[in-house]
């Protein structure tokens, strides 16, 4: 198994999110996970992510045959997992490009591959942002600072396809984006995906669920995963919302 | 020993006390230490330091046996070594360097804003023991670089210079304090900006935990000139970095920046002024601070618009980080203002690292110790690459890494 969640319960500030969730992801698949405000997604990429204002009540995550409790946040980036952030952090004064250099290099060190230098480097950020319509200038800036809502989620996804992970996690990634952004966006992930790589896409809506073609969908009501199956629940939520589920 | 006995047994080493004017103002100023007559408690420039340290000192000064050096290399690039706070006299077509003179200590000893609140200017014109002026002749365009060392330990320099920068010239002035040794500077810079001139002041602090700095710069600015200060403070030891400006003529500029970088135990007292006495000027007041460990930093920020002062621009900010739960920063703004067609805003954020900011980078796969080190370099980021003196950008980025390299 590549993703093995196992009977998963976190609370935050002494309110419990997650509540014994399990959910298994095998290599080169496409999940998504829908559900309604609040009722946890975001805890669960956040925790997978490592993020360390959760406590962990109960359960197990293995990883690529780590257990993920074991790693720390660098170490599962590093591994080979990416948080596409919902909100990504304005950081002013970190440029783009060192970071993302410096980013890159510490995922290879890890695996024991050689370092890219820096002539290498800037021709794959360039190709990269290319495909993804992002202006070179874009990539002299700060980190997400100044960026537009649409212009954050773009430059998500091309840290993750520089960073090439084998577990991405998406969340709520078409939020604030128009309709060309999510097309980009989209075309970006699905470039990106082999039958080596696994995504976990987590959105409210059918709508980006179109573009990348997911091969199971979960519905996650109240820290728990209430559904599973195919495409058509997607479009079930489409037409009836979350409230049959809940 | 108290003040006055202190002065009395040393009255033979400090500068003119011969003089009857100047022995009259000293009066007074001991007057003002002897009857204790200031306000501790409210007192500003008093924060987190114990006064008495500073006013039951053991006075001890050496005339430098080495004379001071002067080198002018490159064409309009002078370095002078000051030793023990004196430097010699020299001249040519661009610029002339003296000894201070009785008249010297007279202009500036009439400032009741700093003589009734800054105890340490005023310890300064009592034992005045070391000092030089330099004049920037008319329409010139100067470098000059000043080291600044003491040779012994337990020396209590107390030290004034004047730097006057006539009409239609520049200079660009950087000024080092890296010493070693156990002493005390005291150092009061007057400086004078007539029409139309300009100076851009950096100051480079890198002292032991045992070199305890004291620095005051007053400076005033007539018609179309502006002074720029960029400190850095790097010391192990105590600093004290309090900056009086004051726009006495219109369309004239003051720019102070500070940035401190604290650990172990150590404290830092900040001050900026300014004073806006006349139409269409311009001040900036930016501070920033990183603080390590249990160490300490007060930064008052005061801008005075009077009210002739019209279309007044008048910015402060101050930020801070703390690394430590156990350090401290106290910031305070303050802005009076008597004149009804001016733009001025102040602000203050201090805090630990945003670590949200620090997750996102570690998602990155960056290492915590890298993420925090590449966040506090991103906190300063702006000062930094403004700095358009490469030898200056070179020295400063060295010291910022030795100061990285200590946080864990």
């Amino acid at each position: 198994m590549f993703l093995e969640i196992k009977d998963l319960s976190v609370k935050i500030e002494n309110k419990n999110i997650l509540k014994r969730l399990n959910l298994n992801i095998n290599k080169g698949e496409v999940h998504a996970i829908m559900g309604p405000n609040g009722s946890g997604k975001s805890t669960l990429a956040n925790v997978l992510a490592g993020k360390e204002d959760y406590e962990i009540l109960n359960g197990r995550i293995n990883f690529k045959d780590n257990d993920l409790f074991d790693l720390n946040i660098e170490e599962r980036a590093q591994e080979g997992m990416f948080l596409a952030f919902q909100y990504p952090v304005e950081i002013p004064g970190v440029n783009i490009t060192p970071f993302l250099h410096s980013a890159i290099n510490s995922k290879r060190k890890r695996m024991n591959e050689e370092e890219i230098d820096n002539l290498s480097f800037a021709k794959l950020l360039k190709s990269k942002a290319n495909d993804l319509g992002i202006n070179i200038d874009m990539l002299k800036r700060s980190v997400n600072t100044g960026f537009s809502g649409g212009e954050k989620k773009r430059y998500e996804i091309l840290q993750m396809s520089i960073l090439n992970p084998d577990l991405a996690i998406l969340d709520e990634t078409d939020s604030g984006l128009d309709i060309d952004a999510l097309k980009i966006v989209t075309d970006g992930v699905n470039k990106l995906k082999t039958n080596d790589n696994s995504f976990l896409i987590i959105t409210h809506y059918q709508k980006l669920l179109n573009y990348i073609k997911p091969d199971y969908v979960h519905v996650m009501v109240n820290g728990s995963i209430v559904k599973s199956g195919g495409s058509e629940i997607a479009a079930e939520i489409e037409k009836d919302g979350f409230q049959k589920f809940q | 020993m108290n003040i006055q006995d202190n002065y009395l047994k040393n009255k033979k080493n400090i500068f003119f006390s011969e003089n009857k004017d100047i022995q009259s103002h000293r009066e007074k100023l001991i007057n003002i230490f002897e009857n204790d007559r200031f306000d501790k408690k409210n007192n500003e420039s008093l924060k987190n330091i114990n006064l008495k340290n500073f006013i039951d000192f053991k006075y001890k000064y050496l005339i430098p046996e080495e004379k001071s050096v002067i080198n002018n290399n490159e064409k309009n690039s002078y370095s002078i070594v000051s030793i023990n706070g004196q430097c010699s006299s020299y001249k040519d077509d661009k610029i002339e360097i003296t000894k201070i003179l009785d008249e010297d200590y007279n202009d500036f000893s009439k400032n009741d804003i700093i003589e009734n609140n800054d105890h340490f200017v005023n310890l300064n014109s009592l034992f005045l023991n070391s000092g030089f002026k330099i004049v920037i002749k008319k329409n010139n365009n100067i470098k000059i670089k000043i080291s600044n060392i003491i040779t012994d330990d337990d020396l209590t320099i107390f030290q004034k210079n004047n730097y006057i920068c006539e009409e239609g010239s520049s200079l660009n002035l950087i000024e080092e304090y890296e010493n070693r040794n156990n002493s005390t500077s005291n150092i009061l810079n007057v400086i004078k900006l007539e029409k139309n001139s300009k100076l851009n002041h950096f100051l480079i602090q890198d002292n032991s935990p045992n070199h305890n700095l004291i620095i005051t710069t007053h400076s005033s600015c007539k018609n179309d000139s502006t002074y720029t200060q960029k400190v850095y403070n790097f010391s192990e030891g105590y600093v004290r970095n309090f900056h009086y400006s004051e726009l006495i003529e219109a369309n004239s500029e003051a720019d102070l920046q500070g940035i401190f970088f604290l650990k172990d135990n150590n404290t830092s007292n900040n001050k900026t002024f300014v004073k806006h006495l006349a139409e269409d000027c311009k001040s900036n007041q930016v501070y920033k601070g990183i603080l390590n460990d249990r160490s300490k930093a007060t930064y008052f920020s005061n801008t005075h618009v009077d009210q002739v002062a019209q279309r007044t621009e008048g910015y402060q900010l101050s930020k801070g980080v703390l690394l430590s739960d156990n350090a401290s920063y106290f910031s305070k703004p303050e802005l009076k203002i008597y004149a009804d067609d001016v733009k001025c805003s102040h602000g203050s954020t201090i805090g630990p690292i945003d670590e949200n900011a620090i997750f996102y980078l570690r998602s990155r796969g960056m290492s915590k110790i890298a993420a925090t080190k590449i966040l506090i370099s991103s906190f300063i980021n702006e000062e930094l690459s403004s700095i358009d003196n490469e030898q200056m950008s070179e020295i400063i980025n060295k010291k910022l890494v030795r100061y990285l390299s200590k946080v864990k």
